[in-house]
């Protein structure tokens, strides 16, 4: 069986300088929702650019439903669709009309076009305001309505670029509610970028993390996470930084499975938080440590990408983010 | 062929829906052509210092500031592919089945839409202050299609100018360093024969020279003598223009 995605020691380099992707290799299975978890600049949207024929690898081999994806390009672009971070609508003409303009394009037949840009409005929760000018509409519905185009052609695959940049908590929802839909009712694989760990978290059957071009890690959420060992008990100390000493004499500790330390926090893995919890304060107050907060934690894929790349998303992602964000806004 | 041919028309219904939600650049762009021939048109003419032929001065120029207000518009048009890169929608279309050339020369004829318009706006303001047309149809109807045609050329130029310029403030300045020397070295304020040498030779390349000329035979003065040779020169900038646009229309996207 071919998947729905097969990447072979892929390589993109920009200008002959900026190694955007280094020596990627992935395969996801049809039918599934794959995520690729990574901070800005990761490679993410590269990675997409070459899966759906818009530029090509420097190296390495990539298929779509085993199609060559630089060889058979006019082939894969009829299978896929596509949904790019930026606004990729026309927003002087009305919903319904870029749908038309959408079918056309994709050559829906003259029968069929009214029933599917109907079907789709209705299940996109668009139908009531699918003659407004698409400027009148909110980030959410724009989001929605996009997807709407991306499915005109009941693709085998879509690709996402972050989905749900800019959206708030129940536009994300309802965007995924409305994706989910589709995925059971027509068995589409989707293929998605996101910074965001909830929701690579919350939405993807399967995961892979990726940091500077490289795939560092993947599986199941519940696979990734329980890679990390346990719970995660975290200290903030008092004190800014923590005697190597101290540290190495917590490490041999029989029941602890991995300590990492960031700025004035302490987080150390074990698999029962509750039961530990008494004799490390102990050990750390004989020791003259003192501790200003504790939380325990069952893991998230932030610390899963902690514990791979030893910074957390959200920190590398920040001030590009902001930027992007404001750019968005800007343009409206 | 038949595929190239249905994205033209997509395009050109895309823009049509987009001039039926909002015109109002259609007519502020109609102010200056509007300036040339209320104002400019009859103080030059009453000095009587241009030799047209025994045409009146306005007439003469009406169809070259037509022409140059559709160029306005095409050279324009590539500035909204500079725009569509920044948003998502020129990379979702390349996701598309539809093949790249089709998607240039699609826009491109889309703008000689607009152009149409644009032209046609001039028309009933022209008549207002005496200008005398021609009322033959069939030459009216040939005269817009050459301006449907040759707007398309122009409007894959731009998008030619645009894959190098990628950003919109350069394109701005660009845009007007086209379309100025384009027209000043043209026959759409004076006859050719009054340039200095150098500039008649540019002329002979200046495709809005073959664009006015046929315009302003098939609109004001009925003389079709060069007709066929504009018509070649026309096809032949249109086809130059979509083959060059088309090789660079990638660098936009990458």
């Amino acid at each position: 069986m071919d998947f729905a995605v097969e990447v072979n020691n892929l390589v993109k380099i920009y200008d002959k300088k900026v190694r955007a992707l280094d020596n990627v290799n992935l395969t996801v299975e049809a039918g599934k929702t794959f995520a690729l978890l990574g901070p800005n600049g990761a490679g993410k949207t590269t990675l997409i650019r070459i899966l759906t024929t818009q530029i090509k690898p420097t190296s390495g081999e990539a298929y779509v439903f085993g199609l060559n994806v630089v060889r058979e390009g006019s082939k894969v672009r009829k299978l896929i669709s596509y949904v790019p971070q930026e606004i990729s609508v026309w927003t002087d003409i009305s919903g319904y009309e870029n749908l038309l303009i959408y079918a056309k394009i994709f050559n829906v037949s003259h029968n069929e076009r009214e029933k599917i840009i109907d079907e789709v409005l209705e299940n996109m929760g668009l139908t009531n305001v699918k003659n407004d000018l698409v400027r009148t509409y909110s980030g959410g519905m724009i989001r929605r309505l996009e997807i709407a185009c991306a499915l005109i052609i009941k693709p085998k695959i879509m690709f996402l670029d972050e989905p749900t940049i800019g959206l708030d908590p129940v536009a994300r929802k309802i965007v995924w509610e409305r994706l989910n839909f589709f995925k059971k009712e027509y068995g589409v694989t989707i293929f998605f970028n996101t910074h965001y760990m909830d929701e690579a978290d919350l939405y993807a059957d399967d995961i892979a993390i990726i940091n500077q071009g490289k795939i560092i890690t993947r599986g199941t959420s519940e696979e990734l996470k329980r890679s990390l060992g346990g719970e995660i008990i975290t200290f903030t100390l008092e004190t800014f930084s923590l005697k190597s000493e101290i540290l190495q004499e917590i490490r041999k500790l029989e029941f602890v499975k991995d300590i990492f330390m960031e700025n004035s926090n302490l987080s150390i893995v074990i698999n029962n938080a509750e039961i530990a919890l008494p004799y490390i304060m102990d050990f750390l107050k004989n020791r003259g440590v003192s501790i200003g907060k504790v939380s325990i934690t069952k893991p998230t894929l932030d610390d899963v990408f902690l514990k791979y790349v030893g910074t957390r998303i959200e920190e590398k992602g920040r001030i590009s983010d902001i930027r992007h964000m404001r750019y968005m806004i800007k343009k409206g | 062929m038949m595929e190239t041919l249905k994205n033209i028309l997509v395009m050109i219904e895309l823009e049509l829906r987009r001039l039926r939600h909002d015109r109002t650049e259609i007519y502020f762009r109609a102010v200056q052509p509007i300036l040339w021939i209320v104002i400019y048109g009859p103080v030059m003419s009453s000095i009587r210092a241009i030799p047209t032929g025994g045409v009146p001065y306005t007439d003469f120029i009406t169809p070259g500031v037509m022409i140059q207000t559709t160029t306005f518009v095409s050279i324009f048009y590539g500035l909204m592919m500079v725009w569509e890169r920044d948003s998502g929608i020129l990379k979702k279309l390349l996701v598309t089945p539809a093949s790249r050339y089709s998607m240039v020369i699609g826009r491109s004829m889309a703008s000689g839409v607009r152009a149409i318009f644009q032209a046609l706006i001039i028309l009933p303001i022209a008549l207002l202050i005496g200008v005398k047309f021609l009322y033959n149809p069939a030459y009216l109807i040939l005269a817009f299609m050459i301006i449907f045609f040759a707007s398309g050329g122009f409007a894959a130029i731009s998008i030619l100018v645009a894959s190098f310029m990628k950003t919109r403030e350069r394109f701005m300045g660009i845009g007007q360093a086209i379309i100025m020397p384009l027209f000043f070295a043209s026959n759409a304020l004076y006859p050719i024969q009054l340039m200095p040498p150098i500039l008649r030779e540019f002329s002979t390349f200046n495709p809005l020279s073959y664009v006015v000329d046929a315009v302003r035979g098939l609109l004001i003065t009925g003389d079709v003598s060069n007709l066929l040779l504009d018509l070649i020169a026309i096809a032949i900038f249109d086809i130059i223009a979509f083959i060059l646009a088309s090789i660079s229309f990638k660098r936009i996207i990458e």
